[in-house]
C-alpha cells in the first residue's frame, strides 16, 4: 500500500469525519435556536394514539411503503429508493472496514454483496439522474446541488463497488478514488441535501408528535369500495363561472 | 446595496418571516430533498398535468429560496447553488402571493405523503400570514378579514340580522313541532352546550340552525346560542394571520366562560373546527376551561346513548361522504361521520380514495373568497368531480361548510346530478319525533304569493332562474338587465324587493342602491345584493346609506335564494313596516 493511500484511508478520512461532526452540531444548534411551537389543544381524533407512539409511527414510516399513498402507488420509486439507500450505508460501512477491518473483505460472498448492493445503488443513481433531467416536473424543482449531489454519490458508488473487494496490489486507483471522493464527500454533506437524514428525526418528530395528538397518525388508509355504477361524464361549463359578474 | 433597493414591503416580509419562523417550519423548509414524492398527491398538479408550477415542492421553493438566502447559510454563502433568492419588489411579492393563495387550499394531502415530513400546508401558511401583514392578499381576504375584525364574524352578519334568524328559525321549529319547548335559547347561562356556527347559516342556510335545534330538543340536551362570539369559524386560518385567529377564538372562548358553558359545540363546518377547537387555544395563547367537540360528535354521542331515535327510511337516496380537510387530515375526525350516516341513510357509499387520502373539494384555505382564482380553482376540480361521479349516489355529504359551497360550484360546473348536504340536515330529516305537526304544503308552495320582486342583473341565464325561482313561489316577478331599467322599473312598480346585482354594464348596482335608498319614494324596499365579486361588499357597507337587507354571493342554488327573500320579507320586512 502507498503513503498515499494510507493517508487517504485514515488521516484524510478522520480529518474530515471531525471536519462534518463539527459542522453538524453547528447544524443542529441553529436548528434548536428556533422555538417549538406549543400546542394547546386536547386531543382529537379517534385514533388514541399517544404523542410518543405518533413520533415513533412518524420515524419508522418510511420503512412502511403501505403507510403513504406516494410510496404505495410508486413501488419501482420506492425500490429505488431501497436500493440507494442500501448502497449508501454499505459504501459507508466500506470505508470503515477497509481501513479498520480488512478481514472481513477476504470472504468473496461478503465482498460480491457489498458489490450487489453498491452497483445496484449506482444504477438506480443513474436512473434518478436520468429522471430528474428528463421529468418537467423534477426539472423545475431541482438545484445545483441537487445535480451535483446525485452525480457525486453515482460516481462514488461506482468507485465503492471497484473498492469492495480490497486489492489495492491490483491497482490502487479505484482505492485513492474512492477514499479521496469520500473524504469530499463527508465535507461537502453537511452543506449539501445530502444532509437530510440529519433534518428527517426532526421534522418527523414534530410532525408526528403533532398528527398523533390530533388523531391524524396512524394515518387510516383509504378503504376500497366496490365499483358503482357511474352517472355519464359531461362535459364541464364552457365558461367558468358566472362569479365574475 | 441590494438592501438598498429592496421595497418597504418586501422588507418587512423578510424581518417578519424571521420573528415566524419556529423549529417546525425551518426544519420544513430545511428538509426538503426535491424528491418529488408530492407531486401526485396534489389535486393542482393532477388537473394541470405538464405545469410544474403547481408542484408542492415547487411551491414551497418559492418560500424556502427567501428562507435559505436570509436564515439558512446555505444559501448565505452559494445562493446559485441552492437556489435561494431574495425578495425586492412589490410586483415579487404579488408573485408570491400568486402561488400562496391561488395554487394551494392547505389541504395537508401533501405534507401526508411527504417522506421527509415536510409539512408544506404549514409553510404556506406562514407566507399567506407574512402578504397580508404588509397588505398583499386577494381582494375577498382582505374584506373578510375586515368583517371578522370589525363585525366579528367573516361575513359580515350584523347581530341584529343573526338574532333575527335564530328567532325566525326557533318560531319555525316551535310551529312545526307544535312545542313552545323547542325555542331556541340565547345567551341562557349554565348550559351544557353553547352551540357555535358558520355566518354562512345565518346568511344563507339557517335550516342548519333550525334542524341542529330539533336535534338538540328531541335529545333533551341543555344548550344555548350565544349573542355574541357565535361565529366558530376564523379566517387567520385562512389568511395566515395569528393575530386575528387568536381574536376570533378569544371572542368565542369569553363567551362560553361568561355563560358557564360546560362544552362548546361546534357546527359542521372544517375550518372552524379546526380554528376553534385545535389552533384557537394556540392563537389566544389560552387553556380553555371547558370541552369542545364538533356537532358530529355530538349527534353521535345522542345516536351511542339512545337520546336520539332515527329513522334511516327516511333517507333512501344513494349517499356519499366527503372529507373535509380541517376536520380529516388535521383533527383526525374519520369514523365518526361515517358511523352518523349507517345510522340515518339507507344507501351509503365511499368515494375513492377517502379518509386521510381523499381529495380537497378545491374551495379550502379560503378559496372561495378568492374570485379572482376561480377559474382556476374550478380547473382544478375536475380531479374532486371525477371522484364524485365514480359513485354514482345522488347526494354528496359533508360535515364543512367551505365544502359545501366548493363542491356546490364544482357539481353545477360539472353538471353532475346531485346534491349536497351535510349531517344535520340528514339527521334531522331521519329524526322521529312522537309531537310532529306538519308545516301546512299550501305555504310553502305559495310562500311568496302577492309579493311584488323585482330582479336587476345583466346575465339573462341569472335573470331567468332568479325569476323562475321567484314566480315558482307565487311571486310577481319584473326583471330589468341593467341598472338605468332596474331604477326605472323601480319607481313605476314599487316592488317589495329589489335583487342587485352589482357588475352591470351602465349604471352599477352600487350606483343603484345608492340611489334607491337616497330616493325617500324608494327607501322603503328591501334590497338583497346577489353578486359574484364578494370583494365589492365595502363598496355597498361602506356608502353613506342603510346597509341592504341581503347580501348573497354568486353562484346562488334556489334553496338559498328563497331562503333570504323569505326572511328579507317576512322577518326584515315586517320590522321595517313596525
Amino acid at each position: 500500500m502507498s503513503g498515499l493511500l494510507h493517508f487517504a484511508e485514515h488521516r484524510l478520512q478522520e480529518a474530515a469525519l471531525i471536519f462534518m461532526a463539527l459542522v453538524y452540531t453547528k447544524r443542529v444548534l441553529w436548528l434548536l435556536k428556533f422555538p417549538a411551537g406549543k400546542e394547546r389543544q386536547a386531543p382529537t381524533g379517534s385514533q388514541n394514539t399517544p404523542k410518543w407512539k405518533g413520533i415513533l409511527y412518524s420515524w419508522a414510516i418510511i420503512g412502511m411503503p403501505w403507510v403513504m399513498e406516494s410510496s404505495r402507488s410508486n413501488p419501482f420509486l420506492y425500490a429505488q429508493f431501497v436500493i440507494f439507500h442500501i448502497g449508501v450505508t454499505l459504501a459507508i460501512a466500506l470505508s470503515f472496514i477497509i481501513p479498520y477491518a480488512p478481514g472481513v473483505l477476504e470472504n468473496g460472498t461478503v465482498v460480491l454483496v457489498f458489490q450487489a448492493a453498491i452497483w445496484g445503488a449506482c444504477a438506480v443513481g443513474c436512473i434518478r439522474i436520468i429522471r430528474r433531467i428528463i421529468s418537467p416536473y423534477m426539472r423545475a424543482i431541482s438545484t445545483p446541488d441537487d445535480y451535483f449531489s446525485l452525480i457525486l454519490l453515482t460516481v462514488w458508488f461506482a468507485f465503492a463497488g471497484l473498492s469492495a473487494p480490497n486489492r489495492p496490489d491490483q491497482g490502487e486507483g479505484p482505492l485513492l478514488a474512492y477514499f479521496f471522493l469520500t473524504a469530499f464527500f463527508l465535507m461537502y454533506v453537511p452543506f449539501s441535501k445530502i444532509s437530510h437524514y440529519l433534518y428527517y428525526p426532526f421534522t418527523r418528530f414534530y410532525f408526528g408528535r403533532s398528527m398523533a395528538h390530533r388523531g391524524v397518525f396512524p394515518i387510516p388508509r383509504s378503504v376500497k369500495p366496490p365499483v358503482y355504477e357511474a352517472a355519464a361524464p359531461v362535459q364541464a361549463e364552457a365558461t367558468a363561472t358566472t362569479r365574475s359578474h | 446595496m441590494q438592501a438598498l433597493e429592496r421595497s418597504y414591503k418586501s422588507q418587512k416580509v423578510i424581518e417578519r418571516m424571521g420573528k415566524k419562523l419556529n423549529r417546525q417550519i425551518a426544519g420544513s423548509l430545511a428538509a426538503c430533498v426535491h424528491c418529488g414524492n408530492c407531486t401526485e398527491s396534489c389535486h393542482y398538479v393532477l388537473a394541470n398535468p405538464g405545469d410544474p408550477t403547481y408542484a408542492p415542492a415547487y411551491k414551497a421553493d418559492r418560500v424556502r429560496k427567501i428562507f435559505k438566502r436570509h436564515f439558512d447559510w446555505t444559501g448565505r454563502v452559494l445562493p446559485w447553488w441552492v437556489k435561494a433568492g431574495s425578495v425586492f419588489t412589490d410586483e415579487e411579492l404579488e408573485e408570491l402571493k400568486d402561488f400562496a393563495f391561488g395554487k394551494c387550499t392547505n389541504c395537508r394531502r401533501c405534507s401526508l405523503n411527504c417522506p421527509m415530513g415536510v409539512d408544506f400546508a404549514v409553510v404556506n401558511r406562514m407566507a399567506r400570514g407574512l402578504l397580508v401583514s404588509v397588505g398583499v392578499m386577494p381582494a375577498g381576504v382582505a374584506v373578510v378579514s375586515k368583517d371578522q375584525w370589525e363585525i366579528g364574524n367573516q361575513m359580515g352578519v350584523l347581530k341584529e340580522d343573526y338574532l333575527e334568524t335564530v328567532e325566525w328559525m326557533s318560531d319555525e321549529l316551535v310551529e312545526a313541532l307544535g312545542d313552545p319547548g323547542a325555542a331556541i335559547p340565547i345567551d341562557k347561562p349554565g348550559c351544557e352546550i353553547m352551540y357555535t356556527i358558520n355566518p354562512r347559516e345565518a346568511k344563507y342556510d339557517p335550516r342548519t340552525i333550525s334542524d341542529a335545534a330539533k336535534i338538540f330538543h328531541a335529545a333533551g340536551e341543555s344548550w344555548t346560542m350565544p349573542s355574541e362570539g357565535w361565529d366558530m369559524t376564523n379566517f387567520g386560518l385562512f389568511s395566515g394571520d395569528d393575530e386575528l385567529g387568536g381574536v376570533v377564538a378569544r371572542r368565542v372562548f369569553e363567551k362560553a366562560i361568561e355563560l358557564g358553558a360546560r362544552r362548546v359545540v361546534m357546527s359542521e363546518c372544517g375550518h372552524g373546527y379546526r380554528s376553534t377547537r385545535c389552533e384557537g387555544p394556540n392563537w389566544a395563547g389560552m387553556d380553555v376551561p371547558f370541552a369542545m367537540e364538533s356537532s358530529v360528535v355530538t349527534m353521535l354521542r345522542y345516536l351511542h346513548e339512545g337520546r336520539i331515535k332515527v329513522d334511516k327510511t327516511r333517507n333512501t337516496a344513494s349517499v356519499t361522504y366527503h372529507d373535509s380537510c380541517n376536520n380529516a387530515r388535521s383533527c383526525g375526525m374519520f369514523e365518526e361521520p361515517r358511523e352518523v350516516l349507517r345510522h340515518v341513510v339507507t344507501d351509503f357509499r365511499e368515494m375513492y380514495p377517502n379518509r386521510a387520502e381523499n381529495y380537497c373539494c378545491t374551495g379550502g384555505g379560503g378559496a372561495m373568497s378568492m374570485s379572482e382564482y376561480t377559474p382556476r380553482r374550478l380547473k382544478s376540480a375536475q380531479v374532486k368531480a371525477d371522484q364524485l361521479r365514480a359513485t354514482g349516489a345522488k347526494v354528496v355529504v359533508t360535515s364543512c361548510h367551505n365544502c359545501v359551497d366548493g363542491l356546490a360550484d364544482l357539481i353545477r360546473h360539472y353538471k353532475l346530478d346531485m346534491k349536497v348536504t351535510q349531517l344535520v340536515n340528514l339527521v334531522s330529516d331521519a329524526l322521529v319525533i312522537e309531537k310532529r305537526v306538519a308545516v301546512p304544503v299550501a305555504r310553502i308552495a305559495a310562500a311568496l304569493a302577492g309579493r311584488r320582486i323585482l330582479v336587476v342583473d345583466d346575465e339573462p341565464d341569472v335573470r331567468t332562474f332568479l325569476t323562475a325561482v321567484l314566480e315558482d313561489n307565487g311571486a310577481t316577478v319584473f326583471s330589468a338587465a341593467d341598472g338605468d331599467e332596474g331604477l326605472a322599473l323601480a319607481r313605476k312598480e314599487r316592488p317589495d324587493l329589489i335583487t342587485l346585482d352589482l357588475s352591470m354594464p351602465g349604471m352599477d348596482g352600487g350606483k343603484v342602491f345608492e340611489a334607491i335608498r337616497k330616493d325617500p319614494v324608494l327607501a322603503k324596499i328591501s334590497v338583497c345584493i346577489i353578486t359574484g365579486r364578494p370583494e365589492l361588499r365595502k363598496l355597498i357597507y361602506e356608502r353613506d346609506v342603510p346597509p341592504p337587507e341581503g347580501y348573497l354571493d354568486k353562484p346562488v342554488n334556489e334553496e338559498t335564494v328563497l331562503t333570504n327573500v323569505r326572511k328579507i320579507l317576512e322577518v326584515t320586512g315586517e320590522h321595517k313596516a313596525h
